[in-house]
Formats: structure tokens, sequence, C-alpha cells
């Protein structure tokens, strides 16, 4: 996809809008507050539903991240977006309840929350779904944070809190655990040979 | 003129070609490389059906509305802590007078507390009681705690009037202890004497340790 200018345009307002915010989150100002958490509470919570196994988990780390987002706004350095920042509050929060217990890593058991679903799921869904599931949990951000969420690759190296190379090598390897899925996806008929993902 | 690529270079960003996110001259060079090799063409296919399953997948899920009411406790919590806590201040430093004053407070209170731990620490075969009579030579004495409102004169006085001498003291816990001045007097009749008398706030017969 093409960058487009006034995207960029649009995303420097937004960036800087949400700096003010945060600075008035500083100062303990509670409408501030009010705004960006409507700003940022669905964002979250649909990556995190995403990204973890529990429905209810994911409701409560949102609320937890943002709590932290009002308690340790002075904390906000300005060398980031306000978005890279807290989304790496949420990305540390899914990783400690993912590495506490394994069982809070996705896939996704929708079939818990039918009734949060559209009508029809369609087959590719559980394909994509399976193929997710064969990821690691670092595997899984870097593809969910870059293809859902729509973050650069170095917005994703300052969320994860690693180097920008690290975030490379992880896409690399989840193509690569991928291989069987995109394929069929991209509607190719299955072929024998090599991968070059 | 875009910057040319490497193909390794070019295959690894294709997830964020995808997702707009490249700098227009990574984009540049990205794209030229992808329009001109096929595994990257179809690598790119490949990775734009992903980008469009995981975005169809939660497309129409709907999320609950976002209810604050649960954070908005929270932070009432949080926002009456740190009241509590700013208020505690503000009475220290009205109290104290000012910041200086109250480190000095702080300290002095730190220092006390310091004194309490180690009195309390003491080693118990050090602590002595009014009838410990280790020190003490073998004989009969008494162990007096007078009035602090006596002087020395007064004191004297009193030592005089019951026929007792001073032995060692004051402690510093403000203890005496005296000696019989005859040997013959019978202790316990100084002893009751001696309770009595203005100025006596203890007495306690006492026997030096080699006394048979």
């Amino acid at each position: 996809m093409r960058p487009d200018s006034s995207r960029k345009v649009d995303a420097r307002a937004t960036a800087g809008r949400e700096r003010d915010l945060l600075a008035r989150v500083r100062r303990r100002d509670r409408e501030a507050f009010t705004e960006l958490y409507r700003l940022y509470q669905p964002r979250l919570l649909a990556y995190l539903r995403r990204v973890l196994a529990s429905f209810a988990l994911a409701d409560e780390i949102v609320d937890d991240v943002l709590f932290v987002v009002w308690k340790d706004a002075k904390k906000f350095r300005g060398d980031s977006a306000v978005s890279s920042w807290i989304f790496g509050i949420a990305y540390r929060k899914t990783m400690t309840a993912i590495r506490t217990e394994s069982r809070y890593q996705a896939p996704l058991d929708r079939s818990m929350d039918t009734a949060l679903l559209p009508a029809t799921t369609s087959g590719d869904h559980d394909f994509v779904r399976a193929g997710l599931a064969e990821l690691s949990a670092d595997h899984r951000q870097v593809i969910e944070l870059t293809y859902f969420c729509g973050f650069s690759y170095a917005e994703i190296a300052e969320i994860a809190d690693c180097p920008v190379n690290t975030v490379k090598t992880r896409m690399f390897h989840a193509r690569r655990r991928l291989r069987h899925v995109l394929p069929v996806l991209a509607g190719e008929k299955p072929e024998k040979g090599r991968d070059h993902a | 003129m875009p910057d040319t690529i490497r193909h390794d270079d070019a295959i690894e960003l294709l997830p964020w070609l995808v997702n707009g996110t490249l700098e227009p001259r990574e984009y540049e060079a990205v794209d030229l490389h992808a329009k001109n090799c096929v595994i990257c063409r179809r690598e790119l296919d490949r990775l734009g059906a992903l980008a469009t399953a995981l975005a169809d997948e939660t497309q129409g899920e709907l999320l609950p509305a976002p209810d604050m009411r649960n954070i908005n406790a929270r932070i009432d919590a949080d926002l009456a802590r740190s009241r509590r806590g700013a208020e505690l201040l503000d009475r220290l430093l009205d109290w104290s007078g000012n910041r200086w004053r109250l480190a000095f407070v702080l300290q002095a209170a730190g220092v006390m507390a310091l004194a309490v731990v180690l009195w309390r620490v003491e080693p118990e075969s050090e602590f002595t009681t009014l009838t410990t009579p280790e020190s003490l030579p073998s004989g009969d004495y008494l162990r007096v705690v007078f009035d602090p409102g006596l002087d020395g004169a007064a004191i004297s006085a009193l030592l005089e009037a019951y026929g007792l001498v001073l032995v060692s003291g004051p402690s510093e816990r403000g203890v005496y202890t005296l000696g019989l001045q005859d040997a013959s007097a019978e202790r316990a009749d100084v002893s009751a004497s001696l309770e009595g008398a203005p100025g006596v706030l203890f007495v306690q017969p006492v026997t030096g340790k080699d006394s048979p």
C-alpha cells in the first residue's frame, strides 16, 4: 500500500492531540483521561481479544493498561508516539499474562463467545486461526501488531522494546510458520517446492 | 529515482508495504523491486490475502461499549490515597513550620526509634533488675528509688536518718544501692520504715551474691 501523504498529516495531527491529552492527564485532568480512554479502549480491547485466549482477561487488562496510563503519565518521555507507549504497556501485560499462564495464549476460542461473532464464519477464518495457533506469542504479536493494528516495524520495536531487526526476524519466522496457510489464502493451488517467505 | 534494494531486504519489508507504514523512500525501493521480482509479487499477494483475512475475521464483531465505572472507581481511590498523603504532609509541614524543620524532626524521630530498637535488643545477660546481686559484695543491701524532685542534700539527710550509706548509684534508671551503717540492724525493719518515708518511691532488699 502506497504511503498516503494526507494520512501522514492526519496521523501527525492525531499524535499531537494525543500528546496534549497525555500532558493534561499528567496534571490529573479527568476530562482528558476520559477522552484518551474513549480513544484507546476499543483499540486495545480489539487487539487484546485477538492475542489472548480469554475475553474476560482481555477486558480486565484493558482497564489495567489504562489505569497505568493514568498513574504513570509522567513517565512518558515523549521519545515515541503515545500510541506506541500505550500499546507497549498492553504488550508487556499481555506477555506477562501468557508467560504466567500459557492457557491465556491465543488462539482465541471464539466459540466461547459466539454472541459476539458475525452471523457467518467463513472457512478462511478457521484456516487463518489454525495457522495463527501455530505461532509463538512473540511471533503472533508481530503479526497482529502489523496487520491488525497497523503499526510500522519501528513502532513495533518500541512497543516490544526490542531492536528493529528483532521485529523483522520475528516476522520472518512467523511467515515461515504460516507458509502452508498463505498460499491457500491467496487462492494458489497447492504446490510442491521451495518456499521463499 | 528510488534507491535500489537487495531482494532479501525487500522481501523482509513486504508486510509493512502491505500495511502502508513504510517510509516513502523505503516504499519506492521495495515497490520497484516487487514489480520486477516474481517471488516478491507472489509473496505480496499472499501477505495481502492474510491482511484481508485478519481484517475480515473481526469485521462486525461487537465489542462492549466503553464502561468507565471500574476505572473511575480505581482512580477515585488513587486520588483519595494521594490526598490523604498530601494532607498528612501538609499537617506535618504546618506543625513543623518548614521543610528543614520537618527533616530535623523526622531525623530526630528516626534516632529515637533506633535508640528504642537498640534498647530493646539489649542482650538478656546484661539486663539487671533491682534485685540482681551480681555486682555486689556479700552482705545486705537496699535498692531504692527516690522521687526525682529530691536533691542530693535531701537524699543525704534521708540516708543519715535511716542509718544508710550509699554503695552505688544512682544508675541510669535512678536506682541507688544502699548499705546499712550498723551491720547488726535489721534490714527488714529499715526497709519497712524507709518505704513510708516521704520522697521514697521504691525500696527493695537485695543480698550480695557471696553472702550465705
